[in-house]
């Protein structure tokens, strides 16, 4: 920490910095709170980023609290075992649609509750929010027995079902992430002024122009926010590939993780180099999509 | 009503004949339909790019051979099959311990048509379920398998079902080297095993390492004393739900066990196999009891160091020839696309020369088929192929043995918990056998 420069500074140009707040104990608490709680969440990751770079043998012989035993063949050997080039590829299919169409659905549906009053408009987001609560494997069984009776065509699934397609999970996803992003995108766009509209209907701009032209460009900061969320869900989302899908090749990258475990033996310095390249593209997407993030729920939040 | 035996007869009711009758037709427009709001061109990897149908040159087979080394054997195994037969297999592998999750729902799904799957109560439950078809047939064809392996493979009707590819057995497992030094002998009754016991605490070694940490390894210490102590029939009754936990021969075993465990490494709930087999490995320890693969925690030069001896006899009427020793293999689904070829496959895997590649290429599995080429065997291989070869029985171990749920939800806590409070016998088996009478409800 700069707690030494900091003094410096204050005695040495006491006006240097007019936003810089004086180091009171109560200052220098709370920074101890929050570094606490910093590492308390970094260590889990880092300790795995630690394992990941260990051999087994070493770590076998002289115990995960030790030094030594350096190595990346963890990665090279989780990368090919795994098959992860494939699997995640396999979560790109699954994940992109995906994200893609619970956004443009979910804003359909928060623009209609947003911006017309009708009977069914508070039951309407009741619906889409409560749909949260639901425990999803509660739905399991109806599910798969739904997904084994839905029949595809072999062109777009060589199962010829709902089962064990790609469709199938995209599908799920989006009828599970939609209620979110309902609840969301309608408090974000009851925000916006009513002006617009009233603008936007006296030039004689359809209901369609209104959403797509006038409401979708607002909500760019709210979309990027869910984008980024959703993203990470749906990409997380292991429980409906493994049950939904039987073909080991079509699993996604999460599910494909579990390729590391052995029968009877697993390397836990292995599943620490996987799970870590699996966590990358979540990363990746939140560092990029990290200013909407932020911006985009505060924004949705403060609605007048 | 009648509760449910398994989630597959409870999946099977709760289909409303309104949705069994559904006209496919109407669904197949509904899911065009879905198909035409997606149709960006984005998913169009999704089709995937085997090109199926029922084409009679193909067959598909589901695998859990996920571990590198048997995957790769089972790859050449189905070469060697296209080559002989001119039937493509793809083989579809998912990780073993997904597999093994998800065999409920894959089996009511849309299965492979040949399944990779275990032999004993597991494979004959999906059997009795419909899941299986019978490959009676098939077994007509096949030669080289022991009586024991056939009543492994058998269902309930009496028909073949399974045809087993490979195996491991359970046994006591030591290092040559630390028995030289001490001059230790092989015991063959149980009394033997107490005093080289006691033996081995004065010469500052854990008599039996021991760990449970994952639930499991504690079960072939309860099978093998139950069939040492009540022997084999009893055993299997014991396990399909058929006799009491409550007896005084299932006591007895506990009380058997309870005698030993001081003898056993403590603190084995906190401890993985593997510690348990390093700390064989390392000389901590002199003996352990485990699954042919306890060799996996040795380096290549200390595997000629490795040697076992099946555990010793308790009661000299039931005698010490019945052990656990789990096969897997392969099993047919009940409506095969290629049913000709799905057969055609079964009658390879089961033959002499699939079981040849697989010697060739695995050190570390023992091949069912008696009548294949075993001069690649090592000297533990062979060994071990002699011992399983003169069990009178074969047990799968206890998890295969007897119903998945029962073995989990109720075997695993209640060993747990004996190995951590030795002393309330009474209390464990009636709670186990209350618990029991809930899951095995006839």
């Amino acid at each position: 920490m700069s707690t030494a420069t900091v003094t410096r500074r204050t005695e040495g140009e006491p006006e240097a910095s007019p936003r810089r707040r004086r180091l009171t104990p109560l200052r220098l608490l709370l920074h101890g709170f929050l570094i606490t709680v910093a590492l308390v969440w970094l260590f889990p990751i880092a300790w795995a980023v630690l394992t990941s770079l260990r051999s087994y043998d070493y770590t076998a012989a002289n115990g995960y609290v030790s030094f030594g035993g350096w190595t990346f063949d963890n990665y090279v050997t989780a990368w090919q075992t795994a098959e992860f080039g494939q699997h995640f590829l396999n979560s790109v299919y699954i994940t992109v649609p995906a994200v893609l169409l619970t956004l443009f659905l979910a804003s359909c549906v928060a623009f209609v509750i947003a911006r017309f009053s009708w009977k069914l408009n508070i039951v309407l987001l009741g619906v889409f929010t409560a749909a949260n609560l639901l425990p999803q494997q509660a739905l399991l069984i109806p599910l798969f027995r739904v997904f084994t009776q839905v029949p595809l065509p072999e062109f777009m699934s060589d199962s010829e079902l709902l089962y064990d397609s790609y469709w199938g999970l995209i599908l799920i996803n989006v009828a599970f992430q939609c209620g979110f992003c309902v609840f969301v995108l309608s408090n974000y766009m009851k925000a916006l002024p009513r002006d617009l509209y009233e603008a936007a209907m006296v030039d004689g701009a359809s209901i369609w122009r209104q959403y797509w032209q006038v409401t979708m460009p607002l909500c760019r900061p709210a979309l990027a926010a869910l984008a980024t969320l959703e993203v990470t869900w749906i990409y997380n989302e292991f429980f409906w590939a493994t049950v939904l899908m039987r073909t080991g090749d079509k699993f996604p990258v999460t599910s494909s993780l579990n390729n590391l475990r052995g029968e009877f033996f697993t390397d836990n310095n292995l599943v620490s180099a996987g799970s870590v390249l699996v966590a990358i593209p979540t990363l990746v997407i939140f560092f990029m999509l990290q200013r909407h993030f932020v911006r985009g729920l505060t924004l949705g939040a403060s609605k007048g | 009503m009648s509760r449910p035996q398994s989630q597959a007869e409870y999946l099977a009711r709760l289909v409303p004949p309104s949705v069994a009758g559904l006209n496919r037709r109407s669904l197949l427009a509904g899911a065009a339909g879905t198909g035409a709001l997606l149709g960006t061109g984005l998913l169009a990897g999704c089709g995937g790019d085997s090109g199926s149908g029922s084409d009679s040159k193909d067959v598909s087979v589901g695998s859990n051979q996920s571990d590198p080394k048997p995957k790769d054997v089972t790859a050449k195994v189905m070469d060697g099959f296209k080559t002989a037969s001119g039937i493509t297999p793809a083989i579809n592998t998912v990780d073993h311990n997904t597999y093994q999750e998800n065999i409920n729902n894959y089996l009511q799904g849309k299965p492979d048509d040949v399944y990779m799957w275990f032999a004993g109560y597991r494979m004959r439950f999906f059997a009795a379920k419909g899941l299986a078809s019978d490959i009676s047939d098939v077994w007509g064809k096949l030669s080289g398998f022991s009586d024991a392996f056939k009543k492994a493979s058998t269902g309930d009707d009496d028909k073949q079902y399974f045809v087993p590819s490979s195996y491991y057995p359970w046994a006591m497992f030591y290092r040559k080297s630390v028995w030289q030094q001490y001059g230790y002998q092989v015991p063959t009754t149980l009394d033997q095993l107490t005093a080289l016991s006691a033996q081995m605490k004065r010469d500052g070694l854990t008599p039996i390492a021991f760990a449970d940490k994952d639930g499991w390894p504690a079960m072939g210490t309860f099978d093998i004393l139950n069939l040492r102590i009540n022997g084999y029939q009893f055993h299997i009754d014991l396990m399909a739900g058929k006799e009491a936990w409550t007896s005084d021969k299932v006591r007895k075993v506990f009380d058997t066990w309870a005698g030993l465990l001081p003898l056993h490494q403590p603190d084995s709930l906190g401890r993985t196999w593997q510690e348990a087999a390093q700390s064989l490995q390392q000389k901590k320890s002199g003996m352990y009891l485990l699954g042919l693969f306890v060799g996996q925690q040795f380096s290549n030069e200390e595997q000629s160091d490795l040697d076992f001896f099946t555990f010793p006899e308790i009661d000299p009427a039931i005698g010490a020839k019945a052990l656990d020793a789990p096969i897997d293999g392969y099993m047919m689904a009940r409506k095969p696309k290629n049913e000709a070829n799905a057969r055609k496959l079964l009658e390879y895997v089961g033959g002499k020369d699939a079981a040849n590649i697989t010697v060739k290429n695995d050190p570390a599995t023992l091949v069912a088929n008696s009548s294949a080429d075993v001069s690649g065997y090592t000297a533990l291989q062979k060994k071990a192929a002699e011992l399983v070869g003169s069990a009178t029985e074969i047990a799968q171990f206890l998890d295969r043995d007897t119903r998945p749920d029962f073995a989990s939800t109720v075997i695993i806590p209640a060993i747990q918990q004996f190995i951590k409070n030795p002393k309330d016998i009474s209390g464990l088996t009636s709670s186990i056998e209350s618990q029991k009478k809930s899951i095995f409800t006839d």
